[in-house]
């Protein structure tokens, strides 16, 4: 959030007003702009936790009825994002669940304070044409973006619908999907164009993006590939990849996960998924961490909430192999892991305690160990990184072709949805610059004048 | 060992002549408790002859009075009633010695800051709590031995562990007065850390011109015997008296070897040298560095190719005009007498690849302090030009990174000391070769605290190095060129910066060495929290270990910069030079004996003593004590199921009949304390000075240590009908006797599970860490254990005599 709106929201500054004038912290919108990323937790040496920190002070103000914070921050959410709804939905669930606010519907969204900032600009307008591959979120805000500056923008889409994650993955129980639908179509007003049910690589390849015109391509095709267990028995009938599980139960087909669910991962998507499996019909729901509570990469938060509603976590555990009785799923059997030195990553890596196996029986297993972005369409002058992402220049955005753009998911790796946001935001203003024919500021540069000055 | 002549006699029951004082201290205790009262109250106590209140005992007014009273009176037990026996039991002692009587048959009852002033509004109150203690120690003076203290002769001789600059100074101080100095080095030369930097701080020196001489000096003085390619493996015995055994690794170069460096010439093989921090090489023979003393030459066997006693390669041997290589040369082990050993190991440094985000490792261009120090320096590997690893070639940008694995939960807690200092120098020596580099120094706080160093920061600053404060959050490769982005928050400005540099300098901090645990089992030393040896006391004995005989110098105390370290190193050295000048050394009569007819040789106390002051002797199922290294802590006496074990000065009668004297009276409504002299009591007189008020019924019965409460005199106060017992010591890891607090733990956690069996109350025992400055907390506890005391049933307290029984 504060790259999003650096000059209100500044997460250290929001610590020090706490403690030297905690009034002010009050009153202050930025107490209202954390998103829940937990992005700063992980990076923290000291691992503090300031999403709940800030929810605590909330709380405080929700109490002493300075709710004027509140107003603005969605006000200046209102004016950055190109669907708040969803965002507040997803990023400030917090507030609504701890707190109960009201945050604002698609509805209010109608209103004519919103109108305004989403008529086609009065200002410039551009007759260079942008695609953008994927409306997922960070696509979206990009064409948004772009659009709001006076670009005519296309968005291609695979499925037959734009949104994403935001409609493919995340559950209805935490973003209604008629809230994506009305945002998408505030979205369409400005201009852009989405073309869904368009595979690049299948229906349109790079090379005709080029013929038709487009002189710059923002790729954001996000990570929509389950990874694969590589164990036995994931063929077995029951086994879900947590990606398809989540798809079939937003698209209002009954999934049959019969009483018992066990999902093997620790991300948002795993908890999402065993969340999703008791409102399926499942009585029980156990999701199977390889590592501890401390490395779990899923928001703290949500993992609180899943267990209040019931859902077991067990941590250090892994699958060795998914056990079958007539060809569909009976159990698994697991095997007790105990951390050893850190990986490249950081976090320390699981061992198994040999002998140590156990069962665990299940109708049904849903696999969340991680997504992965299919980036197989793209041309060979668009590199990837050893972990098969898209490889872009961390400032600039620009791939190792010049006029390709990337960013979201398929940059990154699984993200949360301000993540993804921000990525657009970014993309939009690099796009900008660079059909301006302006080179991206160096921060070198940046030093130097006020050097000079 | 002889016995210094005593006076005193150890007469029977009958001959008991007891002189109680009870002072005013002013208004200070008669402000609270009626001190006549008191007094008319010990006269009445059995055996007690003489009672007297008087305004200021501990003046010299107040002293002639005991000692006349001693003379004219024949009284052979004093009691004085007065402030903490930690702050005047000295001078009281004295005062008896000069009269003629052992100074071991006096006690004090602590009626100022246990009593007058924690009950400052509650007279009455107070002045019975008041007749409690002096009831207490009264029972406890009636059965006091007169001691002699021992008297051991000191070995003048000294062995310093470690060769760096603080091990060699305290060598070259101890040898210069005259001592005889083993100097023990594991690596094949002296130097240690201050061998392998460029420059120093604040003067910018060169730090081996400085080293160098005093590194010969070591190697050359008639005092020093220098052993390096050796360690330090058994230490025993105490202080004064340590028998050391030293294994040395053979070098296999004879000390003919005259440093001309043919061998390397034609020495095949190639392996990463440690000194250089792996960023050169070596050969298997070598020498580790150009000034290293010895000079003599080595072979690394493990990767020399020749294995065990098979010569395949023979090119050092034909190189050497000399013929000192010698394959034959064997590992030997010396025995060494000292006095006085001083600890100089140094210390480690943090190493950054569990900093994912950082990259060491992963990005070439992202180096350590100490590394950098290697290729600056003019004999390092790159000839003294700062060169990126990936392309060699000179940056135009760097950015130093501080506080890398310092302070944070990250790494270490501590602050490391030097690398502010350190990175600041380093910017200044760049500035010097390529006076066109930008420099970014990312810190958290710039720690220029010493002479000099405010300077060298400014000089730093008006170089135009670019101090930013907020650490980076990221360094991001750029894959094909390896320049480095770094990304954070500059703090100052509430800006995100994005800066682009050639190469990232980890400023890593310092931390114990990893083979500090064999050295602290060697020398039985403590550590505090931070890893690093403790010392005695960290304001007035900071060389000292708490181990008698031992002291503490340079890193391996606290990570500090030169000039620190030879400044320790040269008061160890004097606060050795002190023991061994005196040549013998007494030693306080408050130690442990053993009565070998009762001992089973079970080796229960051998295994909690912290001091390895207590030797098995299974061929005759006993055990041996050895007096001059008991420090008195008693914990051996505790956990001796057979009595056979005596704690002279605090004996298992002693406090019995303190117990019983704190529950003569009233015992439904008392807490009976056990407190250890270094810690918990010396809290509850903090709590005193601070004038904390609690409630009156706490009785405190000093030990020296926690580790001397046995679970006998527990099951006893609670037989005794006392509404609670509490047990206090120091913090775990801060124990005075290294660790004997463990045992007490340990013992209370059973007294528990007694307690549940029993079904009592286990609320009724209560076990508190409190240290010397945590009065508050005492004065919490008392308050705490109140509602405890108050609900207490009759049911229970009958119940409770059944803690005494076995079982």
């Amino acid at each position: 959030m504060n790259e999003l709106l650096p000059n209100t929201y500044n997460p250290r500054m929001m610590i020090e007003r706490i403690y030297h004038s905690p009034k002010e912290a009050l009153k202050d919108p930025a107490l209202w702009l954390c998103a829940w990323c937990y992005r700063c937790y992980r990076h923290c040496p000291q691992k503090v936790k300031l999403p709940e920190i800030l929810l605590e002070i909330r709380k405080i103000a929700k109490k002493q009825g300075k709710l004027n914070g509140f107003e603005q921050a969605l006000k200046l959410i209102s004016e950055e994002i190109a669907f708040p709804a969803s965002f507040e939905a997803i990023c400030l669930h917090p507030e609504r669940a701890e707190l109960k606010l009201p945050t604002k519907g698609p509805d209010q969204n109608a209103t004519s304070k919103k109108r305004k900032t989403r008529a086609k600009p009065e200002g410039e307008t551009h007759t260079e044409k942008v695609a953008v591959i994927g409306a997922g979120p960070a696509g979206l805000t990009a064409a948004y973006e772009l659009a709001k500056k006076g670009y005519p923008v296309t968005v291609y889409e695979a499925s037959s619908h734009a949104g994403g994650m935001l409609r493919k993955c995340i559950p209805e129980f935490r973003l209604p999907k008629s809230v994506v639908d009305a945002e998408i179509e505030q979205i369409k007003r400005t201009g852009v164009q989405i073309q869904t049910g368009t595979t690049l690589g299948k229906d349109l390849s790079f090379g005709d993006l080029w013929q038709k015109g487009y002189k710059a391509v923002f790729i954001s095709v996000g990570a929509h590939k389950t990874r694969k267990l590589g164990a036995e028995g994931e063929s077995l009938k029951g086994v879900f990849d947590a990606l398809d599980f989540l798809k079939l139960a937003n698209e209002k087909e009954n999934v049959d996960v019969g009483k018992r669910v066990v999902v093997i991962g620790g991300g948002n998507v795993a908890i999402d998924s065993a969340r999703t499996a008791i409102r399926s019909g499942a009585k029980e729901a156990t999701i199977l961490y390889r590592r501890s509570l401390e490395e779990m990469p899923a928001n703290p938060y949500e993992i609180k909430e899943a267990e209040h509603e019931g859902v077991k976590i067990s941590f250090l555990a892994a699958p060795k192999r998914i056990l079958g009785q007539d060809g569909h799923v009976s159990g698994v059997e697991c095997v007790k892991m105990q951390l050893g030195e850190p990986d490249e990553t950081g976090r320390r890596s699981p061992k198994p305690i040999e002998g140590s196996e156990f069962t665990v029986s299940a109708d049904s297993v849903i696999l969340a160990i991680g997504e992965a972005p299919d980036i197989s369409f793209l041309p060979k002058e668009v590199e990837a990184t050893e972990n098969n992402t898209v490889a872009v220049d961390p400032f600039s955005v620009i791939t190792s072709q010049p006029g390709v753009f990337a960013g979201g998911d398929c940059v990154s790796g699984p993200a949360t949805v301000i993540e993804a946001i921000i990525a657009g935001k970014k993309a939009a203003s690099c796009i900008d610059q660079y059909l301006r024919g302006e080179k991206p500021q160096e921060a070198e540069q940046v030093l130097e004048e006020r050097e000079k000055a | 060992m002889s016995k210094t002549e005593t006076s005193g006699t150890s007469p029977q029951k009958d001959d008991l002549r007891i002189g109680v004082y009870v002072c005013h201290c002013g208004l200070n205790i008669a402000g609270s408790v009626d001190c006549e009262a008191v007094a008319k109250f010990a006269a009445a106590l059995p055996h007690v002859v003489v009672a007297k209140d008087n305004r200021y005992t501990c003046s010299d007014q107040g002293q002639e009075l005991i000692k006349k009273d001693i003379k004219e009176q024949k009284l052979n037990r004093v009691v004085v009633a007065s402030c903490s026996p930690r702050l005047h039991e000295p001078t009281f002692r004295r005062a008896c010695e000069e009269a003629g009587l052992n100074q071991y048959l006096f006690e004090m009852a602590n009626i100022r800051e246990h009593c007058s002033w924690v009950h400052l509004y509650e007279k009455d109150a107070g002045t019975q709590k008041a007749k409690d203690l002096v009831r207490m120690a009264v029972a406890k003076v009636s059965l006091l031995e007169p001691q002699e203290e021992i008297v051991v002769p000191i070995t003048q001789k000294a062995l310093v562990i470690g060769g760096g600059v603080a091990g060699i100074q305290a060598a070259l101080d101890l040898a210069d007065t005259g001592y005889k100095v083993y100097l023990v080095e594991k690596e094949p030369s002296i130097g240690g850390r201050m061998a392998q930097i460029d420059k120093t701080f604040p003067t910018m020196d060169c730090s081996i011109c400085i080293l160098a001489p005093k590194m010969s000096d070591a190697g050359r003085h008639p005092n020093i015997d220098l052993f390096t390619n050796s360690e330090v493996k058994e230490v025993k015995g105490y202080i004064g008296n340590f028998r050391v055994k030293v294994a040395r690794k053979p070098r296999y170069v004879t000390k003919d070897c005259s440093a001309c460096g043919e061998c390397v010439k034609v020495c095949p093989v190639v392996a990463p040298n440690e000194f250089d921090v792996g960023l050169a090489t070596r050969h298997a023979i070598y020498t580790p560095f150009a000034q290293a003393v010895p000079s003599t030459y080595m072979i690394d066997r493990n990767i020399c190719l020749n294995k065990e006693n098979v010569i395949v390669c023979d090119k050092c041997i034909k190189a050497c005009e000399r013929k000192a290589v010698d394959f034959n040369m064997k590992p030997e082990t010396l025995e060494l007498d000292v006095g006085t050993i001083i600890v100089a190991t140094g210390a480690d440094v943090f190493d950054p690849a569990k900093l994912a985000q950082y990259g060491y490792t992963k990005h070439p261009n992202v180096i350590t302090s100490l590394e950098f120090e290697r290729l600056i320096n003019a004999g390092g590997p790159s000839g003294g030009r700062l060169i990126r690893p990936s392309d060699m070639k000179i940056p135009e940008a760097v950015a130093f990174v501080q506080c890398v694995g310092s302070r944070s939960d990250n790494g270490n807690l501590y602050c490391s000391n030097v690398c502010c200092m350190n990175t600041i120098k380093d910017a200044l020596l760049i500035k010097e070769h390529w006076p066109d580099t930008k420099i970014y120094v990312y810190y958290v706080d710039i720690r220029a605290f010493g002479k000099g160093f405010e300077d060298l920061y400014q000089r730093a600053r008006k170089e135009g190095v670019l101090f930013v404060r907020g650490l980076p959050t990221e360094v991001i490769e750029n894959k094909k060129t390896h320049d480095l982005w770094l990304t954070g928050e500059n703090t100052l400005l509430h800006e995100v910066y994005k800066t682009k540099v050639g190469m990232v300098i980890l400023s890593t901090g310092l931390q114990p060495r990893q083979d500090s645990d064999s050295v602290q089992r060697l020398c039985v030393l403590s550590r505090t929290p931070d890893g690093f040896f403790m010392e005695a006391h960290p304001k007035l004995r900071p060389v000292d270990a708490p181990t008698g005989g031992v002291f503490l110098a340079g890193c391996a105390e606290s990570p500090k910069d030169i000039k620190d370290s030879v400044t320790q190193a040269s008061a160890a050295a004097a606060r050795a030079g002190i023991l061994m000048a005196k040549g013998k050394v007494t030693l306080e009569a408050i130690t442990s004996q053993l009565d070998p007819n009762k001992c089973t040789g079970c080796q229960l106390c051998a295994k909690v003593c912290p001091y390895n002051a207590i030797t098995p002797l299974p061929e005759r199922k006993k055990v041996e004590l050895i007096e001059a290294a008991c420090s008195g802590c008693g914990t051996c006496s505790a956990e001796c199921p057979f009595n056979a074990i005596t704690m002279r000065h605090f004996t298992d009668a002693q406090l019995f009949a303190q117990i019983d004297a704190a529950t003569s009276a009233d015992a439904d409504k008392k807490i009976v304390a056990f407190c250890c002299n270094w810690c918990s009591y010396a809290g509850a007189d903090f709590a005193g000075v601070s004038r904390m008020q609690y409630p009156t019924n706490v009785r405190i019965i000093r030990t020296m240590c926690s580790g001397r409460v046995a679970s006998k005199f527990v099951e006893h106060a609670f037989a005794r009908g006392a509404a609670a017992v509490l047990v206090a010591g120091c913090h775990i890891g801060d124990c005075h006797y290294i660790n004997a607090n463990h045992q007490t733990k340990k013992r209370v956690e059973r007294l528990w599970q007694k307690m549940d069996r029993l079904g009592l109350d286990k609320n009724r025992l209560q076990l508190a860490w409190i240290s010397a400055a945590e009065g508050e907390k005492f004065a919490s506890k008392i308050k705490e254990m109140q509602s405890t005391v108050e609900k207490v049933l009759p049911e229970e307290l009958q119940k409770s005599a059944k803690m005494a029984e076995r079982g």
